[in-house]
């Protein structure tokens, strides 16, 4: 690899390699004892071990949270995608919603969430239910506040990724569907399913990855243990011992190496989505910025051109 | 989304329907945040009141002497320094990428795909140990990360604005005695408006947005609206105070977005409008 070959990619690529790479490079080393704060490198799982018990609940935890919010998530955002393709003047304020949705930062969501959902909160006041009585969503057994804020912003992401992708081009197939005969049910079970499932899928796997290394959301709201894994390695992270520091380090890579597995996985398992994925994290920026594929969506015009 | 006649005529029967449909999604994508607008200006709400007691501003007084003028200063600072450096090197990317002026597409298509798998607090994690030896100042390396992070993005929103722009647009200019700069600058960056300003606007949501990267890069010095909002949700039980500040972090984004997409839609609609619109629009049209 020369910077020649790479061409007008050079200093994004160099930008990516040293910083994204090298502070990989460094927690991974954290997490094996080869770069201590100080004193001698001790090589070894050392950081895993500290973690003990609390690797495998935060694993768990971690998986409940992405899996679950992911799930719902596709299946929220489908919906939203199939109101805003209706092309009824209602469906323009949807896409107007959704688009602001993403570009709400998810601390934002996770402050208001918790604001509707946490006990003596706006949910629990307005449905005249006293504080006795009200389900501990907020940092209680299940994590359900996390789920729930996570699902639904990212299903305003799932969805203008799916009217991107099906573009214009979809009101010509409906409208033949129609010609050919097809009913309401058969429209939507035969033509508009079948074209927005690899976007679905697609955007699917980029907010799996994304909920996978996100931390506010269930610092925010969800309870203390188990945590998922970014909030214990952020949580010993911070502690003044500094042999928790590899412990924080190997969660993170245990972190990072669950998102990278999944994403590999699923690509090399579909290969379909391989081509919908890069197009589609142009949308990404989830709480490290708001909005993508709604932008993208004005772009949608040039995009449709595209294979 | 325009609404044809047509297509509605037909939908007719389906209708209220479609209306039923539409105020489902409406209420799932706006219920979460109405918590926000009512906690925001209420003065006291005792529980188990279904409203307010009292309505008012108080909040947004106490919010605006504790700090908020000069974090919301710092995160447009912090979105536009990298907005400013995320959307020319994601422009000379998309270009490679979407001209094809590139000998390892793959490959620059797969590393630039990396900020989008790595989570972004183990990278910041890492550089936190590196950065402290190597003494790179904590806004340094936090806008660092936040550039990287931003760059997917950037890279390819432009390459899909690089390939719906036939690059003979750049030739055209050269054969009409351009020097290479000349034409990508009077040229080339001129039809291709539409998605730096996409990208630049993303690459400043990466940086207005951010919450953990500065969390720990930042050294706790650099106080921007969202370390405001995470540190006032986290511990105080002050409900209007959360309230306020996470509409001023919501704000400025969703009004961007607004905006953006306005300009875009405008802009399309014109193009239908005009069969003679600029080359660089069209080229793309199948």
């Amino acid at each position: 690899m020369t910077p020649r070959s790479l061409g007008g990619a050079t200093p994004a690529v160099l930008a990516v390699l040293l910083v994204a790479c090298t502070g990989m490079a460094a927690v991974v080393a954290t997490a094996l004892g080869l770069f201590p704060l100080y004193g001698d490198p001790t090589p070894g799982l050392d950081g895993w071990r500290a973690l003990g018990p609390d690797l495998a609940g935060a694993l768990r935890e971690t998986l409940t949270i992405a899996v679950s919010s992911t799930l719902i998530a596709a299946i929220a955002g489908l919906f939203v995608a199939q109101v805003i393709l209706s092309e009824a003047r209602s469906s323009r304020i949807v896409g107007a919603l959704a688009a602001a949705v993403l570009a709400v930062p998810h601390l934002v969501g996770a402050a208001s969430v918790s604001l509707l959902l946490a006990n003596g909160g706006m949910a629990a006041r307005v449905g005249g239910v006293d504080p006795g009585g009200w389900p501990r969503l907020v940092a209680g057994p299940w994590p359900i506040a996390t789920v729930l804020e996570l699902a639904w912003k990212e299903s305003a992401f799932v969805a203008l990724v799916v009217v991107a992708a099906l573009g214009p081009g979809h009101r010509r197939r409906l409208e033949t569907a129609s010609v050919l005969g097809a009913g309401p049910w058969q429209r939507w079970s035969r033509v508009l399913l079948p074209t927005s499932l690899p976007a679905t899928g697609a955007a699917s796997l980029i907010v799996f990855v994304y909920i996978v290394g996100s931390y506010e959301v269930a610092a925010l709201l969800g309870r203390t243990t188990p945590e998922p894994l970014p909030v214990l390695a952020f949580r010993l992270f911070g502690s003044i011992e500094l042999t928790a520091r590899p412990a924080a380090a190997a969660a993170a890579t245990t972190g990072a190496l669950l998102a990278l597995v999944a994403a590999v996985a699923v690509l090399a398992t579909i290969p379909s989505l391989r081509t919908a994925v890069a197009p589609r994290a142009v949308g990404r920026p989830g709480s490290r910025a708001g909005s993508r594929d709604s932008l993208q969506k004005t772009q949608s015009a040039s995009r449709s051109s595209r294979p | 989304m325009s609404a044809r006649a047509g297509a509605r005529g037909r939908r007719t029967p389906g209708r209220s329907g479609g209306l039923v449909l539409a105020a489902l999604a409406s209420v799932w994508l706006l219920v979460p945040l109405v918590p926000l607008l009512v906690w925001a200006f209420a003065d006291r709400w005792s529980a188990p009141a279904a409203l307010p007691q009292v309505w008012g501003l108080q909040a947004w007084r106490e919010v605006s002497t504790g700090g908020l003028g000069s974090a919301f200063l710092r995160s447009c600072l912090l979105g536009l320094t990298v907005a400013a450096i995320a959307t020319p090197l994601g422009a000379m990317a998309g270009r490679a990428i979407g001209w094809r002026e590139t000998r390892r597409p793959g490959l620059v298509a797969v590393i630039l795909l990396l900020p989008v798998l790595l989570p972004p607090f183990a990278v910041a994690m890492g550089l936190d140990v590196l950065a402290l030896r190597l003494r790179i100042p904590g806004p340094v390396a936090v806008v660092a990360v936040l550039v990287v992070f931003a760059l997917p993005y950037c890279a390819y929103t432009m390459a899909a604005g690089y390939a719906a722009l036939d690059p003979g647009i750049e030739e055209q200019a050269r054969s009409l005695g351009a020097d290479p700069r000349l034409a990508r600058r009077r040229a080339t960056l001129p039809a291709l408006t539409g998605s730096l300003t996409v990208a630049a606007v993303l690459a400043f949501l990466v940086g207005w947005s951010d919450y953990v990267v500065i969390l720990l890069l930042g050294g706790g010095q650099w106080v921007t609206v969202p370390i405001l909002l995470g540190a006032t949700a986290s511990g105080s039980g002050n409900e209007p105070a959360v309230a306020v500040l996470a509409i001023a972090s919501a704000l400025p984004p969703v009004l961007l977005v607004a905006v953006v997409s306005g300009v875009a839609m405008a802009a399309r609609r014109r193009l239908r409008a005009s069969p003679d619109a600029p080359v660089g629009s069209r080229v793309a049209q199948p």
